[in-house]
C-alpha cells in the first residue's frame, strides 16, 4: 500500500497495512522548529537552516530528507498567508532566542522592546502597531490584543469579518499548485484552505490584520458568545455563506487529491471541562459546521478535521452530528477523554488523528522508555479497524529532548512491524 | 430601598451595568459595604463558582459574572480601605516568565477577590524576582503561578526557589494551576498546593490561611 493508500483506509475505518504516520500536515499536528533542526541533525541530514512555515508557533518544515527518514505519510497543503498576514517566501535568514539559525518568510520582521520582548507586525508592516510577541528566551509568539473601547450601539458583525474575504485568483493558483506538487509524492494530503473555523480562538484577536475592528479581545468574545449571541450568530452566518462560496471555487482548483480537509481548529475543551455547554454548542456552532461539512461531502471526496484540544468527549457525538469525520488532537490526559473509552464509543464513526502521545508530560519529560509504552500502548488501543492516523497530542513543543522524539518514531515502527 | 439580593443576583446573571447601578444606589443609602460583599458579592461568586463546578456555567459566564462583580468592588473597595477592613488574604498572583497567557489567571484572581482575598494581579511573564518582591511589598499570604506551556512549568520550581532564599517561603503558601501542571507536579516542586480550576482554588486558599 502506498502511503496515500494508508491514510485512505484508515479515514475510511478499514485496517490498513500499517499505521499512517502526520507530522508537519497541519498548523496542529506539527513540529517546533527548533525540534525539526535537531531531528535533521539526528539522522545526519545535509546541515541547512529550517523554514519557519508557520510563525505564531514557530513550526518548521519538514523537508523530502527528513519526511522519509521519519516515514512519514502525508503532505500538508497550507494558504499563503500566515497567521501575521504575511506570505510564505522570499526567505532569509534569523537567529531565534537560542541562537539556532533559521529561515523565515521575508515579512517576518521583527523589533525588541525595552524588555527584549520580541515583537512581529501584521502583515509585516512595522508602521502598524505590532500584533504578535514572543517573550525575552521564548519559543513561540502569541497575539496583542488590540481592542478599541466596544460601543454596543456601533458593534458591526462585518468588523469581525475583515479576515474573511472571497478567495483570489491568485490563492486560487496557489492551492492548484501545492496540490499538485504533493500529489506526485505519493502520501495522503490534508488541505487547510482557511476561513471555514467559527470562533477559533486563535484567529480572534486578527493577528494578521493592521487595525482590527469588532470583538479581538479573547475574554470579551468568550463573553460575547453568551451576551451577544445575535452578534455572534451575524459573523458566523456571513463567514459561512463566504466560506462555501470560496470552497466551490477551491474544489473547482484543486480536484480531488486532497483526501482531507483541516475544516475548523476552535478549541472547545479545557484540561478538565468544556468552554461551554452542549446546548451552547448546539445552538451557536453545529449550524454552521454541518453546513461547510455537508456542502464537503456532497461535492467532494474530502473527509472533514476537527481540531479541538481538551475534554472534549461529551461533544464528540456532537461533532459527528456536525459532519466531522476527523479528530485531532484527542488530548487524552484531559479528563473524560480515556483513550479506551474513546475508541470503543466512537471508534467507528470519527477517525482519530493524534493522541499518540502525550505532549504535555511524557514526550518532553520523560524517558525515551517511557515514550515507547506510551506509544505502543496507544497504538494497540486505537488501530483496531483503522480510524487512526498516528500523531502526537497537538504539536512538538519547543525543548522536547529529540531522543524522546527518535523514541516516538520508533516505536510507531516497532508496531508497524 | 437599594437590596443586597439584587446585587447578589446582578452578579450571577452577569449583568455588569445592573451591579454596578445597585451598588451605587446602596452605597447612597448609606448601606453598610460589608454586608455588599458579606451578602451579596461573596455568596454570589460561591454561586458562580458552584454552577462552574456542577458544569452549569463555563468559562464566558464566569467572565461575564466576574466583570460584574469587579463593577461593584471598584466602588466599594475605596470604602473598605478607609475603614481598615481586613481581606480573607493577601495574594499574589501572576503567569510565570515567559509565558503569556492569562484567561485562566485571571479567572483565578477574580474568583479570588469575589471571595473576599485581596489581590495583587502582577500580569503575564512574570520573573521570580517581580513576584518576591511584590510578595514582601504587599505582605502577601498567599503567591499564586500560573503557566499554560510545558516550556514555562520549569519557571514555577524557579519562582519557588527564589521565594525560598529571600527568605519568603515560610510565610507564604504557593499555589499551582495551569493546563500542564498536576498535583503531582506541585508535589515535586513544593508547591502547598494545586487547583484545576477557579472555584477549587478559591476554597484552596480559604483552607490554606485558616
Amino acid at each position: 500500500m502506498t502511503s496515500k493508500e494508508l491514510v485512505r483506509a484508515a479515514l475510511n475505518h478499514k485496517e490498513p497495512a500499517r499505521l499512517p504516520l502526520d507530522f508537519g500536515g497541519t498548523s496542529v499536528t506539527g513540529i517546533h522548529v527548533t525540534c525539526v533542526a535537531a531531528l535533521r541533525d539526528y539522522y545526519g541530514l545535509e546541515k541547512r537552516p529550517v523554514k519557519v512555515h508557520e510563525p505564531y508557533q514557530m513550526l518548521g518544515w519538514l523537508d523530502e530528507d527528513l519526511k522519509a527518514a521519519m516515514g512519514i505519510d502525508v503532505d500538508g497543503v497550507f494558504s499563503q498567508g500566515t497567521m501575521f498576514g504575511f506570505p510564505l517566501g522570499d526567505w532569509r535568514m534569523w537567529r531565534t532566542e537560542q541562537g539556532l539559525e533559521v529561515l523565515v518568510p521575508g515579512g517576518f520582521l521583527t523589533t525588541k522592546d525595552a524588555d527584549g520582548n520580541i515583537l512581529i507586525y501584521p502583515e509585516g508592516d512595522t508602521s502598524a502597531p505590532p500584533s504578535g510577541r514572543m517573550p525575552k528566551g521564548g519559543y513561540f509568539f502569541d497575539s496583542i490584543i488590540r481592542q478599541d473601547p466596544i460601543d454596543e450601539e456601533k458593534l458591526n458583525p462585518e468588523d469581525n469579518l475583515e479576515e474573511f474575504g472571497l478567495v483570489t485568483d491568485a490563492t486560487l493558483a496557489h492551492f492548484a499548485a501545492e496540490v499538485r506538487r504533493v500529489s506526485g509524492s505519493g502520501r495522503g494530503v490534508i488541505a487547510s484552505f482557511g476561513g471555514t473555523a467559527f470562533g477559533d480562538i486563535a484567529l480572534v484577536p486578527g493577528p494578521g490584520l493592521k487595525h482590527p475592528k469588532g470583538i479581538r479581545d479573547v475574554a470579551e468574545w468568550y463573553m460575547a458568545t453568551v451576551s451577544r449571541k445575535d452578534y455572534v450568530h451575524q459573523v458566523f452566518s456571513k463567514q459561512c455563506e463566504i466560506a462555501i462560496r470560496n470552497l466551490e471555487k477551491i474544489q473547482a482548483a484543486v480536484g480531488d487529491s486532497v483526501d482531507a480537509a483541516f475544516v475548523c481548529g476552535t478549541d472547545f475543551g479545557t484540561q478538565t471541562s468544556t468552554f461551554c455547554s452542549a446546548k451552547a454548542f448546539r445552538d451557536l456552532y453545529l449550524p454552521y459546521y454541518k453546513k461547510v461539512n455537508d456542502w464537503v461531502h456532497a461535492h467532494t471526496d474530502w473527509k472533514t478535521f476537527k481540531h479541538s484540544c481538551g475534554a472534549v468527549e461529551r461533544f464528540i457525538p456532537l461533532f459527528i452530528e456536525a459532519g466531522f469525520d476527523i479528530l485531532n488532537p484527542v488530548q487524552c490526559s484531559a479528563a473524560g477523554m480515556d483513550p479506551n473509552h474513546l475508541k470503543q464509543e466512537y471508534g467507528d464513526r470519527i477517525t482519530f488523528w493524534g493522541g499518540g502521545i502525550d505532549t504535555q508530560r511524557v514526550l518532553p519529560f520523560g524517558t525515551p522508555d517511557q515514550v515507547r509504552e506510551q506509544v505502543l500502548e496507544r497504538c494497540r488501543t486505537f488501530s483496531p479497524g483503522g480510524g487512526f492516523v498516528f500523531n502526537a497530542i497537538h504539536n512538538v513543543q519547543a525543548r522536547t529532548p529529540v531522543e524522546n522524539i527518535v523514541a516516538m518514531i520508533n516505536a510507531v515502527n516497532e508496531f508497524n512491524g | 430601598m437599594a437590596d443586597t439580593s439584587k446585587l447578589y443576583d446582578a452578579i450571577l446573571n452577569g449583568d455588569s451595568k445592573t451591579a454596578v447601578g445597585v451598588t451605587k444606589e446602596a452605597l447612597a443609602e448609606n448601606i453598610d459595604p460589608m454586608e455588599l460583599v458579606n451578602k451579596g458579592m461573596i455568596p454570589a461568586m460561591d454561586e458562580v463558582g458552584r454552577r462552574f463546578e456542577c458544569e452549569e456555567y463555563f468559562v464566558p459566564e464566569l467572565l461575564l459574572a466576574a466583570r460584574a462583580m469587579k463593577g461593584s468592588l471598584e466602588l466599594i473597595r475605596p470604602l473598605l480601605a478607609e475603614r481598615g477592613t481586613e481581606p480573607a488574604g493577601r495574594v499574589v498572583i501572576g503567569t510565570v516568565k515567559g509565558d503569556l497567557h492569562d484567561i485562566g489567571k485571571n479567572l483565578v484572581a477574580s474568583m479570588l477577590e469575589g471571595g473576599g482575598f485581596e489581590v495583587v494581579d502582577l500580569g503575564t511573564d512574570v520573573s521570580p524576582e517581580k513576584f518576591v518582591e511584590m510578595a514582601k511589598e504587599k505582605n502577601a499570604n498567599i503567591v499564586c503561578l500560573s503557566a499554560l506551556l510545558t516550556v514555562t512549568m520549569p519557571s514555577m520550581k524557579t519562582t519557588i526557589d527564589a521565594l525560598q532564599q529571600a527568605g519568603m517561603r515560610q510565610k507564604v503558601k504557593v499555589l499551582v494551576g495551569g493546563a500542564p501542571v498536576t498535583q503531582q507536579y506541585a508535589n515535586e516542586i513544593g508547591a502547598d498546593g494545586y487547583s484545576e480550576n477557579a472555584n477549587s482554588a478559591v476554597q484552596l486558599a480559604r483552607r490554606l490561611v485558616a
